[in-house]
């Protein structure tokens, strides 16, 4: 578990961005908007390599704007998203883990699945149904010869 | 759950140390043929009710602590993995029943031309054993694991009935078959160590989560802490988990005697044995024997060819995923294996590379988090829409790829990273080849081909899968010559007697498919020739 934590300023920052990746659509606010920013530290608290992603793109984010810290949070939409892009591009492995771990934190609200129609519920104990086997598929297959090589 | 050393005196007959695919498989056979057995794991046994499939958060656990990737999971059973210099992670898992916790079960067996490389392509090394001399072992692993399957596919010899009737394909698959069919290619049932019906003890049929890489709740999947070791541990194999190998150790005349071992409070001890049976996988298992180094031994153990942990293959993979239209759940039945396709598994001196590759259907993640997540998904405007246009609508088609062997890719000792007990971690050093570039290349065209038949509207490229790794072979490979190879046909060491190995380290090639069951098949030959001809190992 990491033992540090962001700044209020950072999490807003992450909030900020947060909306950026992932806007507002329908009823629902972005995923900042959401107050999953405070998810999203949280858990990376508990994995060294989503703390090190997380904190590498809110320290980019952060100084980002020419004034230094907070700038971020303040700038216009096209502005915040040129500084995402900006970030994407000289940090793409951390990038792209901060985005898995905000992707998957917010589909897993269920408002977030409310709006996709998704059952929402773990893999296990229900599972799924299929229907049963059927062998009638195999027909145009079963009629080549074998063609194994031998040996 | 950790269990410890209760008889730390006794020398046992046989130690194994790895309790995954064909340690479990090892020991079962001797123990129930009255072999003293005993087995040390690095990992503990796993409490199904607390797979992370029952959880809300799967996903994110999936990428974290049940990560495939033991550099991500960074559990204290896992060890490190110095994979700078090599274009493959390793994926494994440490445990009772190994890597079988963590896979997707796929199960078909290497072609009789797989053993035969050098004879018919001219590449490589011929194995010291044929498809028929394994047959009996792979039939008896099918029995133990329980197949679901069908017999009668043309790409392959004739096979004894499955145990199971096959695991419904669904629509998915079956949209796929037809493709092939039109096509006029290959492709049959995938065989499956997974449940279509209620077998073995306690073992539930599929219920078709989707998500059993993490564990199967169902116990539907097959591991082999459902079976082999439960067998073993009735006719009296002991079991010390949570404990770390750190050396085999040898006598004056430079015979195994035991181990050196760290309990998983860190304590040192050693444990005797008339034979040592080394089933850590092709990466774990040349890590054990270069780490087993001493005076009498100095480049390692069971290494006067110098081969030991050399010549490593992984399978080298490839796929692309397909966006269908409308509204499906493709999330529905078991992560992969629906059907496979071998269309282009033997060498065709036309396509300008020797030997081929065999085609793995995988179902589309299940769930929005998976749907966004990869990078195909963009960010920001347009989020929404292409994750509601995946989301149950994505069909995978994997290439896996012979991966022939080359001496130049190894596992090595690496000479700072260390594992959570200070044992030297291994290094993986490989390359791609060209042979297995132009392999990819050919197989990612043909699928695309596939995908626009089955009447995909976009086809997503995986030129490459990095974190692809879960077939680790070849390290310690068998063979009749003992300057060219490590241990025998029964995987008996050429420098040591009463030293086997087991594991996929033994694999002279790799073939094209998915290889535990040939794995498996080994390591009950193995314990066969144990029990038949090394008599003199039985207290």
């Amino acid at each position: 578990m990491i033992t540090s934590n962001l700044s209020e300023s950072d999490v807003n920052v992450l909030s900020t961005a947060m909306d950026r990746v992932v806007p507002a659509v329908d009823d629902l606010p972005g995923a900042g908007g959401m107050g999953l920013a405070i998810v999203v530290v949280e858990r990376s608290r508990a994995d060294e390599r989503f703390w090190n992603a997380l904190t590498t793109v809110v320290n980019a984010l952060s100084s980002a704007g020419s004034d230094g810290s907070g700038e971020f949070a303040s700038m216009s939409g096209d502005e915040q998203d040129d500084a995402l892009r900006a970030v994407e591009m000289s940090e793409p492995a951390a990038f792209a883990l901060w985005l898995d771990v905000v992707f998957t934190i917010y589909y897993m609200q269920p408002a977030v699945h409310k709006r996709l129609d998704w059952h929402g519920r773990s893999p296990q104990p229900v599972g799924n149904e299929m229907p049963p086997w059927d062998e009638s598929v195999l027909s145009k297959i079963r009629q080549r010869e074998p063609f194994w090589r031998k040996v | 759950m950790t269990t410890t050393d209760h008889n730390p005196d006794r020398t046992a007959d046989v130690l194994i140390i790895g309790a995954g695919a064909s340690g479990a498989a090892v020991a079962a056979s001797l123990a129930e043929a009255g072999f003293d057995v005993v087995c040390i794991e690095q990992g503990n046994w796993q409490d199904a009710s607390k797979f992370p499939t029952v959880e809300p958060d799967f996903e994110l656990r999936q990428m974290s602590s049940w990560s495939i990737n033991p550099n991500k999971r960074k559990l204290r059973e896992d060890y490190p993995v110095n994979v700078d210099d090599s274009a493959i992670d390793p994926v494994m898992f440490n445990g009772v029943g190994g890597s079988t916790i963590m896979w997707a079960a796929h199960t078909p067996r290497l072609h009789p031309s797989d053993f035969r490389v050098k004879t018919l392509d001219g590449v490589a090394d011929d194995w010291p054993i044929t498809y028929e001399d394994l047959e009996p072992w792979y039939d008896l692993n099918d029995h133990v694991m329980g197949c679901a399957g069908i017999a009668g596919d043309p790409a392959n010899p004739p096979r004894s009935p499955r145990q199971m009737p096959p695991v419904p394909i669904g629509k998915d698959g079956e949209m796929l078959a037809a493709a092939f069919d039109r096509l006029g290619w290959h492709w049959w049932p995938s065989d499956n160590y997974v449940n279509s019906i209620r077998y073995g003890e306690g073992r539930d049929a599929c219920n078709f989560c989707g998500h059993n890489m993490m564990g199967c709740y169902q116990r539907a999947k097959s591991s082999t802490d459902l079976n082999y070791w439960p067998r073993a541990i009735d006719q009296g194999a002991e079991f010390v988990t949570g404990a770390r190998v750190r050396e085999i150790t040898t006598d004056s005349t430079g015979r195994a005697t035991g181990v050196n071992y760290l309990d998983a409070a860190g304590n040192d001890h050693h444990r005797k044995a008339r034979a040592v049976v080394v089933a850590a996988n092709g990466v774990g298992t040349p890590r054990m024997l270069l780490m087993s180094a001493s005076d009498r031994h100095p480049n390692g153990l069971s290494n006067s060819s110098g081969m030991v942990g050399k010549n490593l293959m992984f399978h080298v993979y490839a796929g692309v995923t397909g966006v269908f239209p409308g509204n499906n759940e493709r999330w529905v039945g078991p992560a992969a294996n629906m059907i496979m396709s071998q269309e282009f598994y033997e060498t065709d001196p036309s396509r300008g590379f020797v030997r081929g590759y065999s085609y793995q259907s995988g179902r589309g993640p299940g769930g929005p988090g998976a749907a966004a997540r990869g990078g195909k998904v963009p960010w920001g405007a347009g989020h929404h829409e292409q994750v509601k246009r995946r989301l149950g609508n994505t069909v995978g088609l994997g290439v896996i790829g012979d991966d022939l062997p080359e001496e130049h890719n190894t596992v090595t000792l690496d000479p700072r990273l260390t594992d959570s007990s200070g044992l030297p971690a291994p290094k993986i050093t490989y390359t791609v080849s060209k042979n297995s570039r132009a392999l990819l290349d050919h197989g990612l065209i043909q699928a695309q081909k596939v995908m626009e038949e089955a009447g995909a509207d976009e086809v997503d490229v995986n030129r490459f899968s990095r974190e692809a790794g879960w077939h680790l072979m070849g390290t310690a490979r068998m063979g009749d010559d003992p300057e060219r190879s490590v241990v025998d046909s029964y995987g008996q060491s050429h420098d040591i007697d009463n030293l086997f190995i087991v594991d996929g380290s033994v694999f002279v090639t790799g073939g094209a498919v998915n290889p535990t069951p040939t794995i498996q098949a080994i390591a009950l030959r193995a314990a066969d020739y144990i029990v038949n001809e090394r008599q003199d190992l039985k207290s």
